[in-house]
C-alpha cells in the first residue's frame, strides 16, 4: 500500500479471517478482504454471538466497539447494511462486521457487550430506521424534536419536507412545506456522446419541423405602435415611490423609514453620504 | 448555576410542599419533610455547554442522581451533504465538524480517499500536514485547556491561552489563506506551499512565545488548591469502563490505557517522530486535564522534529488524474489544462470500496467510514465523532456528584458539537 | 498576519481627537457643573455605549465570537461585554448554524430579551444557511426566526469582521434610534 494510512497491522488480515471462520462458524456468510481492510458479513440472528466471539476468543480481542455506521442499498433485497467497527487494542487491528437488515427485521442489539453502543444504534435508528431489538432507549437522537422520516435513507430528499419559520400570527416558530428559492443543481457529468439519457436543453427544437416561408415583414405603424406601447409600461407608478414598499418586520426598516418621511434632520454621520434619492440603502 | 431556559413543573408541587412543611401521607415521621427528586433543564443555551447541549438532570439536592443528554441541536446533516457533493467540494464539510481543529478532520478524510485510491503522497506534503496537525493540536486544547479552567472558575489562563490561539490562527492564515476552516489538506498532499519565512517564524514562536505563555498560563492552575478541589476525583473511569465505552484520546489516555493512534497505528509520517504518550494514573478531570497539558508540549516537540527534517520537494502528489496542475504549467499546456478543468468540474473518480480510516485529533479517535460506488461523489461517509462515546457516558461519569461538578466533567472530555451532532 | 511582538505605530491614518471639542465639553462642565444634551442623544449615547451582547454561540461562528473578547481583539472597549442572561443584554449574537431543533430555543431567548433588542447574525449560516443551505435540518437564515439588524458575512468573519458589524450597529443605532423605537 501507497498511501500514507494508519499502519495497525494490516499483516494480520489472513489470520484473522480464519480465526473468524473458526470462531463464529455458520454465522459467517463472507469474509472478505476489500481495501486492506476485513470484512465480515454475519447473520442477523447471529450476531450477538459472532461479537461475544470476536470479542473474547484470545488471537481475536476485539475490545473497542467504535462505530456502527448504516448504508442504504436500495437495490438490494434487504436494503440496509449495519456496520460495526471493532478494533483491538492488544493485536492493534480493525475489522469490519457486516449485517445486513431491513424495515421490519430488527437486528439485536449489542448493548449488552459494548455500552458504547446505545447511542450508536439510536442514530442507526434515527437515520435509517433500522430497528434494534434489546436496546432498552430506542429513541430518536440526532434529528429535531417530533422530526418524521429517516433522512439518511436514499429516497429521502436532500432538503427534507419541512421548514421552520416564525409566525407573527401565532406567536411561534412554525413548520412548512419546504419552498425553495433556488434549486439544488446537481450535474451528472456525462458527456452526451457516451451516455446521457436526457435531452440537453434546446436539444429538443432540433426534432421540430422548420415553419414554412419567412416571416412577413412589420410595418412602420406597428414599430411605433409596439414601442407607444413599450414606454407606457416603463414609466413609474407615481414618482414618490420607486421601489414597491416591503412589509416592515425587522426593526430597522421601521426605524429608518419614519425619520426619512417626516423630513426630519438626520444626525450628522461623517460613514452616511445622504444622496437625494431614496436608495436602499437610505 | 442558573438555567437559563425552562425548569420543570414537576419541581413547583414539591417545592411548595416543602415550604409548607407537609410530610409524605404514607410515611409521616415526625420533624421530617418529604423530599423529591427533581429534574432541571441545563441548556440548549448554556455557557458552560460549551454549545448547544441540552442535559436533562434529574437530581436529588445537589446530587446528581442521573443525566439524559440531549444532542442534535446542531444536527446540520453533513453526512448527507457529503453524498452529494464531489470530493473536493466534500473537505470543507470536515473544517466545520470539530471547529476548534478543522485541520485534524479533514486529515481523516483526505487518508480515507487516498487508500482507497491508493495514491503515494510526497514527503514534504506528509511533513507539512503533521506540522499543521500539530498545530492545530495546540490550538485545540488551547480552548479546551482555557474554558475548562474557566468553568471551574479561574479566568486569567484562559485569556493567555486564547493569545496562543490567536497566533496559531495567524500561522494557519498565513499557509493556507483562512483563519478556522483551513480547506488546506488535498488528498495527494496539501494545497499550497508554505513560505520559509513562516516556517522560521513558527520555529522562534515554538521557543520563545508559546512556552512563556503557555507555562505561565498552566502554572496558575497546575498546582491551584481550588483548582485540584474542583478535578481531582471527579468523575474517575477505570481503565475497563474506557475501553467499553469506546473511549479514545485524552479519555483513554487519563484512564491509563497508553493508546495514541499516532504511535500505534502511525500515519503520514508520525512514525518517524519522536515523542511521548502522556497516561493519566486516577483517570479524574484532574489527569485529563495534565494529559492535555503534556500533550501541548509534546505536540510543540514535533513540531521542532519537522522542522528540523522537513526536505524539499513537491507538496502534492504528480498523480494528474487526482491533484490538478500549478497554474503556470496550465499557462502553456493545453493538457493541465483540461485536467484542472476536468478536475474541477467533475472531480476524480474513486475506485469502489469500503475503508474505516481513523486518525489522533486533539479529541480522540476520529473515523471516517468511507463508501465509494466508483463514481465522483462518497455514496456514504459516516463520521465517526469523538464527541459520542464520551457524551454518552456522562450519565455514569457524574452520577454520585454535586451539580456544579458537571461543568467540570463536560470541560475535561472536550465535546464539540458540531462535531458530535455532524 | 503574524506574530508581531512589538507594535509600531505609523504616524499616518491615525485620526487625531478633536481636542477643542473636549476643551469645549471639559470647560462647560467645570463653569456649570453640569451637561445639556438632548434626551434623544443621552438614550444613544448610553445604548450604543453598553452593548451588552448574548453569548448565542451555535457553531464555528461562536469560536471567533469568543476570540473578539479575548485580549487581542478586546470588544469591551466598544463597551459590548458578554452576558449569559437573555434578560441582561440588548444585542443577541446568533453566531453558527441554526438547526431546525434548535430554532424555537433561539426564539425563546429572543423573546426574554427586554427591549430595545438588536439581533446581529454572524456568519453565512445564520445569514442564511450558506454551506448547508439545502440540508433537511438547517433553517436557512436566522431572520426566518427573529429580525436581524445587522448580517456579518463570512465563514466564518473573522473577529474583526465581528467587531466592524457591531460597529455598524452601533452607527445604526445612533441613526435611527428614537425614544419609542
Amino acid at each position: 500500500m501507497r498511501a500514507p494510512a494508519p499502519a495497525w497491522a494490516a499483516s494480520l488480515n489472513e489470520a484473522t479471517i480464519e480465526a473468524a471462520r473458526g470462531a463464529i462458524g455458520a454465522a459467517l456468510t463472507d469474509a472478505v478482504e476489500v481495501a486492506g481492510e476485513v470484512q465480515l458479513h454475519v447473520t442477523r440472528d447471529g450476531l450477538v454471538a459472532a461479537m461475544t466471539a470476536l470479542r473474547d476468543t484470545p488471537g481475536l480481542e476485539y475490545q473497542q466497539l467504535m462505530e456502527i455506521a448504516g448504508v442504504d442499498y436500495p437495490d438490494r433485497a434487504e436494503r440496509f447494511e449495519v456496520v460495526y467497527c471493532l478494533l483491538s487494542l492488544t493485536r492493534n487491528h480493525r475489522l469490519h462486521v457486516h449485517v445486513p437488515a431491513t424495515e421490519d427485521a430488527a437486528v439485536p442489539s449489542v448493548t449488552g457487550l459494548w455500552p458504547v453502543a446505545g447511542w450508536l444504534e439510536r442514530e442507526v435508528y434515527d437515520m435509517f430506521g433500522v430497528l434494534f431489538a434489546g436496546n432498552r432507549d430506542l429513541r430518536r437522537i440526532l434529528t429535531d424534536y417530533g422530526f418524521r422520516g429517516h433522512p439518511f435513507r436514499k429516497d429521502f430528499p436532500l432538503t427534507g419536507y419541512t421548514e421552520l419559520r416564525y409566525s407573527e400570527e401565532q406567536k411561534r416558530v412554525v413548520y412548512e412545506p419546504v419552498k425553495l428559492a433556488q434549486d439544488f443543481r446537481t450535474f451528472d457529468f456525462m458527456s452526451p456522446w457516451e451516455g446521457a439519457e436526457y435531452v440537453l436543453p434546446g436539444d429538443e427544437k432540433a426534432k421540430l419541423p422548420e415553419a414554412k416561408g419567412a416571416p412577413s415583414p412589420v410595418t412602420a405603424t406597428e414599430v411605433q405602435k409596439a414601442d407607444a406601447a413599450q414606454a407606457a409600461k416603463a414609466a413609474p407608478e407615481a414618482p414618490s415611490q420607486p421601489y414597491a414598499k416591503k412589509d416592515a418586520q425587522s426593526t430597522a426598516q421601521t426605524g429608518a423609514g419614519r425619520s426619512e418621511s417626516e423630513g426630519a434632520p438626520k444626525p450628522a454621520d461623517p460613514d452616511v453620504v445622504p444622496t437625494k434619492g431614496q436608495g436602499q440603502n437610505q | 448555576m442558573s438555567e437559563t431556559l425552562t425548569q420543570n413543573e414537576h419541581a413547583i408541587d414539591p417545592a411548595l410542599a416543602k415550604i409548607a412543611h407537609v410530610t409524605d401521607a404514607d410515611h409521616p415521621e415526625a420533624g421530617d419533610v418529604a423530599i423529591q427528586n427533581y429534574t432541571i433543564n441545563f441548556g440548549p443555551q448554556h455557557p458552560a455547554a460549551h454549545g448547544v447541549l441540552r442535559l436533562v438532570m434529574e437530581l436529588d439536592g445537589e446530587i446528581v442522581e442521573r443525566i439524559d443528554p440531549h444532542v442534535g441541536l446542531l444536527h446540520r446533516g453533513t453526512e448527507k451533504l457529503i453524498e452529494y457533493k464531489t470530493y473536493a467540494q466534500a473537505i470543507p464539510y470536515f473544517d466545520r465538524l470539530d471547529y476548534c481543529s478543522p485541520l485534524c478532520m479533514e486529515h481523516s478524510f483526505v487518508l480515507a480517499i487516498e487508500k482507497l485510491l491508493d495514491l503515494e503522497v510526497p514527503v514534504r506534503a506528509q511533513y507539512l500536514r503533521v506540522f499543521f496537525a500539530e498545530l492545530t493540536r495546540i490550538c485545540n486544547h488551547m480552548l479546551n485547556l482555557g474554558s475548562h479552567v474557566m468553568d471551574v472558575g479561574a479566568m486569567t489562563p484562559n485569556l493567555w491561552l486564547f493569545e496562543i490561539r490567536e497566533d496559531c490562527m495567524g500561522f494557519l492564515e498565513r499557509a493556507s489563506g483562512a483563519r478556522m476552516h483551513h480547506n488546506y489538506l488535498r488528498p495527494g498532499g496539501v494545497h499550497q506551499d508554505v513560505p520559509l519565512k513562516l516556517l522560521t517564524d513558527i520555529g522562534d514562536w515554538l521557543d520563545t512565545r508559546l512556552p512563556r505563555l503557555f507555562e505561565d498560563a498552566i502554572s496558575l492552575v497546575a498546582d491551584n488548591r481550588i483548582f485540584k478541589q474542583r478535578n481531582v476525583d471527579i468523575a474517575t473511569v477505570s481503565r475497563e469502563d474506557a475501553i467499553a465505552w469506546g473511549f479514545s484520546g485524552p479519555m483513554i489516555r487519563a484512564a491509563g490505557v497508553p493508546w495514541d493512534l499516532r504511535k500505534s497505528q502511525p500515519y503520514d509520517v508520525y512514525a518517524k517522530m519522536d515523542f511521548e504518550v502522556p497516561v493519566g494514573t486516577r483517570g479524574d478531570c484532574y489527569d485529563r486535564f495534565m494529559v492535555r497539558v503534556e500533550e501541548v508540549r509534546q505536540s510543540a516537540r514535533i513540531m521542532r522534529q519537522c522542522l528540523n527534517e522537513m526536505p524539499e520537494g513537491p507538496i502534492a502528489s504528480l498523480d494528474r488524474k487526482v491533484v490538478p496542475p500549478k497554474r503556470a504549467e496550465m499557462k502553456s499546456s493545453m493538457e493541465a489544462l483540461i485536467h484542472h478543468f476536468k478536475l474541477y468540474t467533475e472531480g476524480y473518480h474513486v475506485p469502489a470500496g469500503e475503508v474505516y480510516v481513523a486518525t489522533e485529533s486533539p479529541k480522540g479517535e476520529f473515523g471516517v467510514y468511507l463508501v465509494s460506488d466508483g463514481s465522483n461523489k462518497p455514496y456514504r461517509c459516516k463520521i465517526r465523532p469523538t464527541a459520542f462515546s464520551h457524551l454518552q457516558a456522562m450519565d455514569f461519569m457524574s452520577r454520585g456528584h454535586m451539580l456544579a461538578d458537571t461543568t467540570a466533567i463536560l470541560g475535561a472530555m472536550d465535546i464539540v458539537f458540531g462535531e458530535c451532532d455532524r | 498576519m503574524g506574530v508581531e511582538l512589538a507594535h509600531q505605530p505609523s504616524g499616518q491614518g491615525v485620526i487625531a481627537p478633536d481636542q477643542a471639542f473636549f476643551d469645549g465639553l471639559n470647560g462647560e462642565l467645570t463653569d456649570k457643573g453640569f451637561l445639556v444634551t438632548s434626551t434623544e442623544e443621552l438614550f444613544q449615547w448610553a445604548r450604543t455605549g453598553s452593548l451588552w451582547w448574548m453569548t448565542f454561540g451555535l457553531a464555528c461562528c461562536a469560536v471567533e465570537m469568543i476570540h473578539v473578547n479575548m485580549p487581542r481583539y478586546d470588544m469591551e472597549r466598544f463597551g459590548a461585554a458578554p452576558r449569559a442572561s437573555p434578560r441582561q443584554s440588548d444585542v443577541m449574537i446568533v453566531a453558527g448554524t441554526l438547526c431546525n431543533k434548535m430554532a424555537p430555543a433561539l426564539r425563546r431567548v429572543y423573546d426574554q430579551m427586554s427591549e430595545p433588542k438588536y439581533v446581529i447574525s454572524m456568519g453565512s449560516c445564520a445569514n442564511g444557511g450558506g454551506y448547508y443551505h439545502y440540508s433537511y435540518s438547517v433553517v436557512r437564515g436566522c431572520d426566518r426566526i427573529v429580525p436581524v439588524d445587522i448580517y456579518v458575512p463570512g465563514c466564518p468573519p473573522t473577529a474583526e469582521a465581528l467587531l466592524y458589524g457591531v460597529m455598524q450597529l452601533q452607527r445604526k443605532i445612533r441613526r435611527a434610534g428614537s425614544i419609542e423605537r
